[in-house]
């Protein structure tokens, strides 16, 4: 296993030098994707490497000059990163405009001071009423798709396409089975592990991350570990778009919890949803995209709980409590939180809300919510 | 500080506006004691109810209402109460704060009170103003109807951003609110709307004129107040005589020539982009008016129904959608998008006359402020004059920093001498 993550945390301790790296050697063009909703599928058909670009790793600099501190982390940085010519080895990029205001700083942005060679503007719709929307979903689907060939100057056929949605599935299934062994013995990973896996899949060609994962598995399966039974159960909600600070997944298990599983973008939302390939390839991304659950509060959906289906997420693994994690400046997650609240306290769920910015200003402060959070957990 | 005394020359007609909206906030803070059914609104929706013969609110409208009233600060402490957190749109949190005060009997200022609606219309134009629908759902399950309102991007998407809109307005929203309320529609009474609000909106373009005038005529503070007829209360009675004698009023200003700011006019012309800062106006004018700059024109202001001359009461619902998805015209719904926005400040900058640019920034909503400082920048490389970014809010009174306007507004104008000399 060992041989296996430290590859993994080699990506991802450096993705600007391992996309870059790779895009030599494999001479690939690199298309980045920002998350959580660009379906990546399309970008591989047409030859192309897709990755999910990723809240940045270094204080933001030039990247004030072009948009607001009240903006949120992966915002800043990834402007800041584009700037500064850190993103240099993207030769395309794509932003779904529809999912938040803060996407839609972007277009312009690029267009000015990065330039790149490729950039394609998605309007996927909410899930709303009304079947037309499905098509108006394909319609835009079929935008990109059409730009992609352009782009690559490769025709994305349904075979093509079949063949790349194939690969991403068997890496769902890949990844699940991963979550499902840590279900079941959770001391097996750390908590920055299993978010290096799920952020490698982000970042690298997925036959390779495949390869890796079924090598990972092998040997998690076979692999024997001590029950900590004295370990608090909890399971980390939200952080969308972008990765959580490593820092603060080492203080929940250095305080005496251990997450079995997780609601995470970087995490179990990201491999959610199979795409299921039993007609024609363009509609089936379409129905993932508008698959309601697990719940994004991007997508315009109000008759699903998120607070139930995370209870429901809890209670299957065992677990005594909830951390959300509210990335600051997130306008959908902040206009529901309150409402989630709402629900963990109706049903007497254990939650704390953690606040997380790119800067993090005093771990401290997240370590007396954290502490007292797992005392009272401990206490029940 | 100038050495000159600056001071505005107020507009009579103005005063009249108050009761105008006073009347429609207080017709549906009591329609439901006469039996009648309530909507709630976002983005250009509330035509349709209009048409069905509901009451309906408009979100924007609503919280400039408060905002004008001094009602938002009570209120926005109330959301606090009950989760919200702070860097959350103001304009959300203050319903939320709404709904929770009538649903839990906390007392707020009672001009500000609204029912609670028997439908949420959710037109999600900004993806964040759909959010307080979905929130008033889980909380009240209060039906919501939502429609997709796309900001066009790129000027070749708005006829297939328009497609799905129209689709959406007939073949969701209305007969979703026909079912839900029990109400029909009425395409001769959208038809009598439209040609009400052509009527006003005609009018209101002949007042914009004296904003070109050197010396202005007016302020864009007397037009930010007189929106409310060009909108939320289209079609209502009062909307087009009120910009009549607006019009009356600013024709004899340019006749006995009176300009908006006394002695002589104004020293500087300013565009003030995004949101009209609702609950300060007065701090703002406050700041602006000693030193002889007048806010003249904005993107926002200048959203409600630019060439009502496109507006056809013989076809009413096609033409209310176009006047947002209009490829001729593609201000308004494109001029939220930063790319957009660089083409139509630049022509409102040219129109106008404009010396300087200020960025309103609002920290809790992006609506307006994407990509503003390469829109500062793209506008000063074009047209050469200098823009500053001043951080605030809308309503909130917690996010606004007096020292941080002053400091800005203060290099704005000294940019704007030192290039002048």
């Amino acid at each position: 296993m060992e041989k296996v993550l430290r590859k993994i945390a080699e990506v991802t301790s450096d993705p600007y030098g391992y996309v870059a790296d790779v895009r030599a050697k494999k001479e690939k063009k690199v298309v980045g994707c920002f998350p959580m909703h660009v379906p990546e599928e399309l970008v591989h058909a047409a030859g192309l490497m897709p990755v999910v670009i990723w809240r940045g790793n270094e204080l933001v600099t030039w990247g004030h000059s072009h948009v607001p501190p009240y903006d949120c982390g992966i915002t800043r940085t990834f402007v800041d990163d584009a700037v500064r010519g850190k993103l240099s080895f993207m030769d395309g990029m794509v932003f779904h405009v529809r999912q938040c205001l803060q996407v839609g700083e972007f277009p312009l942005i690029m267009e000015r001071n990065v330039k790149p060679a490729y950039q394609k503007i998605l309007y996927l719709p909410p899930i709303f009423e009304g079947d037309f929307l499905k098509g108006y979903l394909i319609e835009d689907l079929e935008s990109f798709k059409a730009s992609l060939e352009a782009f690559s100057g490769n025709k994305i056929s349904d075979d093509k396409l079949s063949s790349s949605i194939e690969v991403y599935n068997k890496n769902r299934v890949l990844l699940e089975r991963v979550y499902q062994i840590r279900r079941e013995r959770p001391e097996i990973l750390r908590a920055r592990e299993v978010m290096q896996i799920v952020w490698s899949s982000m970042l690298m060609p997925k036959e390779d991350h495949n390869e890796l994962l079924e090598e990972l598995i092998k040997e998690m399966e076979g692999a024997t570990v001590e029950p900590q039974g004295d370990k608090i159960k909890v399971i980390l909600v939200g952080c969308l778009c972008q990765t959580l600070q490593f820092d603060i997944l080492d203080l929940i298990e250095d305080l005496g919890m251990i997450v079995p599983d997780d609601d995470l973008y970087v995490g179990s939302r990201y491999f959610a949803n199979r795409v299921n390939l039993n007609g024609n390839p363009m509609e089936a991304l379409a129905d993932r995209y508008l698959a309601k659950s697990p719940l994004c509060p991007t997508k315009g959906v109000w008759d699903v709980d998120w607070g139930e289906e995370v209870i429901q997420k809890m209670e299957r693994c065992g677990a005594k409590g909830i951390i959300s994690i509210v990335v600051k400046f997130c306008p959908p997650h902040t206009c529901y939180y309150p409402d989630f609240k709402s629900k963990m306290d109706e049903k007497g769920v254990h939650e704390v809300m953690i606040q997380m910015e790119h800067e993090i200003i005093s771990l401290e402060g997240i370590k007396t919510r954290l502490q007292s959070f797992v005392e009272i957990i401990g206490g029940v | 500080m100038a050495d000159t005394n600056y001071k505005i020359n107020r507009l009579q007609t103005t005063n009249d506006i108050r009761p105008l909206v006073d009347n429609h906030w207080a017709e549906l803070r009591t329609a439901k004691e006469r039996g009648e059914k309530v909507a709630w609104a976002s983005g250009p929706t509330f035509i349709i109810p209009y048409a069905m013969g509901l009451k309906c609110h408009f979100m924007a409208g609503y919280a400039a209402y408060c905002g004008g009233i001094g009602a938002a600060d009570e209120i926005l402490k109330v959301a606090e109460m009950t989760g919200d957190l702070p860097e959350t749109c103001s304009y959300h949190r203050l319903h939320m704060g709404m709904a929770e005060a009538v649903r839990k009997g906390i007392p707020v200022n009672e001009q500000a009170i609204l029912p609670i609606p028997d439908v949420m219309i959710s037109g999600r134009f900004c993806t964040e103003m759909a959010h307080y629908a979905e929130g008033l759902y889980r909380r009240m399950k209060v039906p919501v109807v939502a429609v997709e309102l796309p900001i066009a991007y790129e000027r070749e998407d708005i006829p297939r951003l328009k497609k799905i809109v129209l689709a959406q307005y007939k073949d969701v929203l209305i007969p979703r609110l026909e079912k839900l309320t029990g109400n029909k529609f009425s395409y001769d009474k959208l038809s009598e709307i439209i040609k009400n609000l052509k009527e006003a909106a005609l009018i209101r373009n002949q007042c914009w004129e004296f904003f070109k005038t050197k010396p202005s005529h007016w302020t864009l503070w007397d037009y930010g107040v007189s929106i409310a007829p060009v909108f939320y209360l289209m079609g209502k009675p009062g909307s087009t005589e009120y910009y009549r004698k607006l019009l009356k009023e600013l024709q004899d200003r340019e006749k006995n020539g009176i300009p908006a700011m006394a002695p002589d006019g104004e020293k500087y012309r300013i565009y003030w982009d995004g949101w009209v800062p609702w609950a300060f106006l007065g701090k703002f004018m406050r700041k602006l008016t000693p030193r002889g700059a007048l806010a003249i024109c904005g993107r926002y202001p200048w959203e409600f129904f630019p060439h009502p001359e496109r507006l056809d009461p013989e076809n009413p619902l096609e033409s209310f959608v176009g006047a947002f998805y209009d490829e001729v015209n593609p201000e308004v719904f494109s001029n939220k998008a930063p790319k957009g926005s660089l083409e139509y400040i630049g022509k409102l900058v040219e129109d106008y006359s404009i010396d300087g640019m200020i960025m309103f920034s609002s920290k809790t909503c992006r609506m307006w402020n994407l990509s503003y400082l390469d829109i500062i920048d793209g506008l000063e490389k074009r047209h050469g004059i200098p823009g500053v970014v001043i951080e605030a809010d809308m309503i909130d009174s917690a996010m606004i920093s007096d020292s941080q306007i002053d400091t800005r507004l203060e290099a704005l104008l000294e940019t704007i001498d030192g290039r002048r000399r």
